[in-house]
């Protein structure tokens, strides 16, 4: 019961104590403003250049709206602990560590699920994008896999924010990456190999591409593979995120390191 | 059975200097320190700024590692009994920093209310009690980036007390506080032996270790040098006097020759603006007053006076000796 409500009720508090962008002013600016704008530049880029139609670009960078939360959010509710100085007092509590830790990236999906929401809207109204209601709840589904697959990354990141000084810098780099290798505005297979392989291996690839197959018209059942591929990926990065706050956690006793920033 | 106790106990940081060529350095900030504290009694750790004493109170709370000894609060080792000892004891680190500033004090509370695993019926009562006892009721509900220093150094004790600890570790809780905030303060802690609890303090204020400690050790460069009763430890110096120098630029030579005067226990210098002050003190019926002003000629002395011992002066004659 403690552990649940940890990860309810203190993800929700810590949420609410440690990301940047919470005021709405700088939500709207930061979290709605950036993928809308991102979208129009591609989408017109796109049109321009005549590669691809609005609708490619609308679903790509909709989805990949949700690394607005899952990367920047993410990394900012765990690492922040550290600029705050509060790692301390809440590494020296009883706390189940897998609650408190996963705790924080339930906001940040829900967040992260608003923010694609609004991008798609953006795309409705601004672009040449259709999307009949009836496709609405099985692309919403496929939205929020790839939400929580890319909360996991943004997890690790985190946790390297525990250890690394302005990891930040580590989320716009994954950031912007994922706009080339996840086929969100270039197709994976332009891209050389090496490069789809980085792709294959993020979040976000497999849930873009299943996002498109479902807006064209395809069921749930048709992309279950697709996203069976990004929620593993997703819980991989999860994994290896908590993983690596354990370890950061207890080498910070021994080397008295919790504190130093 | 003692609440806490710390046999041997000893931390060594290791740390690196240099980009190209990387040295690195051990500090042994713990040397071996035995102590234990009894229930109900708050105990006192003084000394200086590197003395050991925060990084005690670390390995006590489980933040750190001891390099070796051991440690034990309530009987559980502070190494293997982790989660048994976080869940009985509360700390309170001295500063601002610490806190979520975004949040209303009452939402910093609930925090640490969750995390403690304070059940969700009893959270209201328990944080209504803290911000009465702490002095924060009824202004709970406002961001702590909008509190002063000694607001947020109360709801720091707040936090430390959620899940009602029966050891609370507080390491200079009156740091930076208004002499007013730092009374009230004094009151609460005060009040928490009162209601039973253990704790553990450091502080750099002499006349609050005297008016707050049962017992009081002294630590200098990571060894306790004295332990004792604020009575016994005066009474260490006790039986001499104090005579204090007004001097104008005295140089490290200088101080050492008034050292080596006999019947002079320690000197020390105090810089008070423009003024050095040298406290000297010395054994009971000797007069060195001639000597040391012999010692101190070429040199302008303003006003020279005499008192007796205080608490202060035992500190530092132990931590300079």
């Amino acid at each position: 019961m403690a552990a649940a409500r940890v990860f309810l009720v203190g993800g929700v508090i810590s949420y609410r104590a440690l990301f940047n962008w919470i005021r709405p002013l700088s939500y709207a600016t930061t979290m709605l403003g950036i993928p809308l704008f991102q979208l129009l530049f591609f989408a017109y880029v796109g049109r321009f250049a005549g590669v691809r139609d609005d609708a490619f670009f609308v679903v790509g960078n909709a989805v990949q709206a949700t690394a607005m939360g899952g990367l920047y959010a993410m990394t900012m509710t765990v690492a922040n602990e550290r600029f705050f100085g509060t790692l301390a007092p809440v590494l020296a509590t009883p706390a189940n560590r897998l609650a408190l830790f996963l705790g924080r990236a339930l906001p940040v999906v829900l967040n992260a699920l608003a923010v694609s929401a609004v991008a798609f809207a953006a795309g409705l109204l601004l672009l040449d994008f259709s999307l009949p209601a009836a496709r609405v709840p099985a692309l919403a589904a496929v939205v929020l896999v790839t939400a929580t697959a890319t909360t996991g990354l943004g997890l690790l990141l985190g946790s390297l924010g525990l250890r690394v000084r302005d990891v930040l810098f580590a989320s716009n780099l994954v950031y912007f990456g994922t706009l080339l290798v996840c086929g969100v505005n270039v197709p994976l297979d332009v891209l050389p190999p090496w490069l789809q392989a980085v792709g294959r291996a993020l979040p976000l690839t497999h849930g873009v591409e299943a996002a498109r197959r479902v807006a064209g018209g395809e069921g749930l059942g048709g992309v279950d593979g697709l996203l069976a591929t990004e929620a593993g990926i997703g819980a991989a990065y999860a994994l290896v995120a908590f993983a690596l706050f354990r370890v950061f956690e207890l080498e910070g006793r021994r080397r008295a390191s919790l504190e130093t920033y | 059975m003692a609440v806490i106790e710390a046999e041997e106990l000893r931390r060594t940081y290791r740390t690196t200097t240099g980009a190209l060529r990387r040295r690195t350095l051990d500090v042994e900030a713990v040397r071996g320190v035995t102590f234990a504290v009894e229930r109900g009694e708050l105990y006192g750790l003084l000394g200086p700024n590197g003395a050991g004493k925060t990084t005690i109170i670390k390995v006590l709370v489980t933040l750190l590692l001891p390099t070796a000894g051991s440690a034990r609060v309530l009987g559980h080792d502070v190494v293997r009994d982790v989660r048994e000892v976080r869940r009985r004891v509360g700390f309170v680190f001295g500063g601002e920093r610490g806190l979520y500033e975004r949040l209303s004090g009452l939402d910093n509370l609930r925090y640490f209310a969750e995390l403690y695993g304070v059940p969700a019926r009893e959270q209201g009562r328990r944080i209504a009690e803290l911000l009465d006892l702490v002095g924060l009721s009824g202004r709970e509900r406002e961001r702590v980036e909008g509190y002063s220093r000694g607001m947020r150094q109360r709801l720091h004790i707040a936090r430390g007390l959620m899940h009602d600890p029966e050891v609370l570790f507080l390491d200079e809780p009156t740091l930076g506080l208004d002499p007013v905030g730092a009374r009230e303060l004094r009151q609460t802690v005060a009040g928490l032996t009162e209601a039973g609890k253990t704790l553990l303090l450091t502080t750099h204020y002499m006349f609050e270790a005297d008016a707050l400690c049962d017992r009081i050790a002294v630590l200098s460069r990571g060894r306790i040098v004295a332990e004792g009763t604020p009575r016994a430890l005066k009474e260490r110096v006790g039986g001499g006097r104090v005579i204090e120098v007004e001097v104008f630029g005295i140089g490290e030579e200088r101080v050492d020759a008034l050292r080596a005067v006999g019947g002079v226990r320690s000197v020390a210098v105090e810089e008070r603006g423009q003024v050095q002050a040298l406290v000297v003190r010395t054994d009971a019926g000797v007069e060195v007053t001639p000597a040391l002003l012999a010692r101190l000629a070429g040199t302008t002395i303003g006003r020279v006076s005499y008192r007796e011992p205080t608490l202060e002066d035992a500190y530092v004659a132990l931590v300079e000796e």
